[in-house]
């Protein structure tokens, strides 16, 4: 990546104000009960607990989008972002993780649908050019299940095998069940389908025709379509992109950048969550974990400032002011210091000394 | 990213079985029949690298990325639960996960059963979805002993051909379910080398197919 980890955020913060949402600040700790009645919605299950000064027990926030749920209001459309840090168990210890994302709150439409996914891809591109944004519909996969025949246990196992792309898995459970050969064959073939979002419509269409209501896959249909025309191959359908089906009840993604070993970015429509929580809107949101891009900063790609300016000694505190104003007019970040620092990374160096300002590096 | 398919294979018995299997579906390696005290072995003609790591590390270097794709028994798989794509049953090193113990014994529901095993979480989601109270006890090898010793009053681990439980007066009480070696692939890395993978997959897929 050519531009900081600071210049990253601050073109990602751009993507999502370019659509209207609102920046949503909030506290680091929130009443540990939200977690605690809603653990399943964490990536981890362990939060970091103290107890507050009037006796509460309090939690350093583990997740962001149950505090912005619990504050939303009942009436209107919320569309919001946030640029927060959270505390999370991450393998022996508890780590302070950078995540940013968006929420779209009340009376989410077809519109919404697509905007929330369309801005997912466009966070995607910002950070790279070779990305992939994966999606899927729990619902019209759920529906699907369920009208083949499959009971709630043998669904569950169903979805992670889905999730695993473990097709003689599946194979072998919709045996077991004795789900009509035809059923079988569709399902089978869904839990296959990965193909870039223009091309996915006919082949959903015919998947899932007699199992899932007309009305949904056509919704779905429409999303793909539109989501390929914008952002070509780089959207794919693959209804292997599964989350917790409790929570999430529709549109469900997750986002790929090449040269990163995980998931950036999983999101989806979050309607049972909402349910849980008493609240009569819908949702719609995403996370990006920006951590996780730190491979894509290696190799001293990632700077501590954009310029180094060096000074001697005699030069007046004057002269090195005009310089580091002149050089940070472009927005770069500029360091000025008298010597070198062995710990520190830039892209350029100026040195500005009686004779004026020179590039030296 | 590079074109060129990092794969983690099992060391021991099951990963030269492993290998063989991947050198008959075009995925030659002669470096590593030759290994000397190289680490990594790679054929660029058939855009592979090869390395071989502890069997239960497989699924580890696949899902943080060092490999793009690895064999691992689901035994493994099932306690570490890794976040990757298990692509393909390659049907090598089929063995049972199983509860064993000593012959005649019978569970007492009035005491804690103590369950000896390497796989915690297999046991214990066992045991959770019977209701069953148990104390684990978790050992990494020699796990026939627990029992013998009065350490363990079972032990949940993988049996092969029963052998071993056989000498030792132990017996299955029950097959929790087969195990056998899959091709595993890291998530982002089946998305990005998609074609690459899936015909790696697809090979095998045919050459188990033709010897079965």
């Amino acid at each position: 990546m050519n531009y900081s980890k600071s210049e990253l955020h601050r073109r990602l913060r751009a993507v999502f104000e370019s659509a209207g949402y609102r920046r949503y600040k909030m506290s680091k700790f929130e009443e540990y009960d939200l977690y605690a009645e809603n653990k399943d919605f964490l990536v981890s299950e362990n939060v970091l607990t103290f107890t507050d000064l009037d006796g509460r027990l309090m939690a350093l926030k583990p997740d962001v989008t149950l505090s912005i749920v619990k504050n939303c209001p009942e009436e209107g459309i919320e569309k919001l972002y946030y640029h927060e840090n959270v505390y999370r168990a991450a393998g022996l210890s508890f780590k302070e993780i950078a995540q940013a994302g968006l929420e779209c709150i009340g009376k989410i439409d077809e519109y919404c649908v697509c905007e929330v996914l369309a801005l997912a891809a466009q966070s995607l591109r910002t950070i790279s050019e070779s990305y992939e944004l994966a999606v899927s519909h729990l619902g019209l996969m759920r529906q699907a299940l369920e009208a083949a025949g499959l009971n709630e246990p043998a669904k569950k196992e169903a979805f992670r095998l889905i999730g695993d792309k473990n097709s003689d898995g599946l194979g072998q459970l919709l045996k077991r069940e004795q789900i009509d050969g035809d059923a079988s064959e569709k399902l089978l073939k869904l839990s296959q389908l990965d193909l870039p979002a223009e091309d996915a419509s006919g082949e959903i269409r015919k998947l899932l025709s007699e199992l899932a209501p007309q009305d949904s896959i056509d919704l779905f249909c429409d999303t793909c379509e539109l989501l390929g025309s914008e952002f070509s191959s780089a959207v794919r359908v693959d209804f292997s992109t599964v989350g917790d089906l409790r929570y999430y009840s529709g549109i469900f993604f997750k986002g790929y950048i090449d040269g990163v070993p995980s998931g950036v970015l999983s999101g989806g429509q979050y309607d049972g969550l909402m349910k849980k929580l008493k609240k009569s809107a819908r949702a719609i949101g995403f996370a990006l974990y920006l951590d996780a891009l730190d491979p894509l900063f290696e190799d001293g790609q990632d700077v501590d400032a954009d310029i180094l300016l060096l000074y001697k000694d005699n030069v007046p505190a004057a002269e090195i002011f005009k310089a580091k104003k002149a050089l940070s007019e472009n927005g770069e970040s500029v360091c000025a210091m008298s010597s070198r620092p062995d710990n520190m990374k830039f892209r350029k160096i100026y040195t500005v000394d009686g004779s004026g300002v020179r590039r030296v590096e | 990213m590079s074109d060129i398919i990092n794969i983690a294979l099992p060391k021991g018995r099951l990963g030269d079985r492993v290998y063989e299997m991947f050198a008959a579906a075009g995925y030659r390696c002669p470096e590593i029949e030759n290994p000397g005290r190289r680490l990594t072995f790679e054929n660029p003609e058939a855009g592979v690298r090869y390395f071989w790591v502890k069997p239960s590390d497989v699924a580890i270097y696949v899902e943080k990325g060092a490999a793009d794709i690895g064999v691992a028994g689901l035994d493994i798989l099932s306690e570490y639960r890794p976040d990757v794509y298990e692509l393909f049953d390659t049907g090598l090193g089929k063995c049972r996960m199983t509860v064993a113990g000593p012959r005649g014994f019978k569970d007492d529901r009035k005491k804690t059963l103590r369950v000896a095993t390497k796989f915690a979480n297999v046991a214990k989601d066992y045991y959770s979805s019977t209701g069953r109270d148990i104390e684990i006890i978790k050992l990494n090898g020699s796990i026939e002993l627990a029992p013998i010793l009065g350490l363990s009053d079972v032990i949940v681990d993988i049996v092969e051909t029963g052998a071993t439980l056989k000498q030792n007066d132990l017996e299955v009480k029950n097959t929790l379910f087969e195990v056998s070696a899959r091709l595993i692939a890291n998530k982002p890395s089946y998305r990005f080398k998609r074609e690459r993978i899936t015909e790696i997959k697809n090979r095998l897929t045919e050459l188990k197919s033709k010897g079965e």
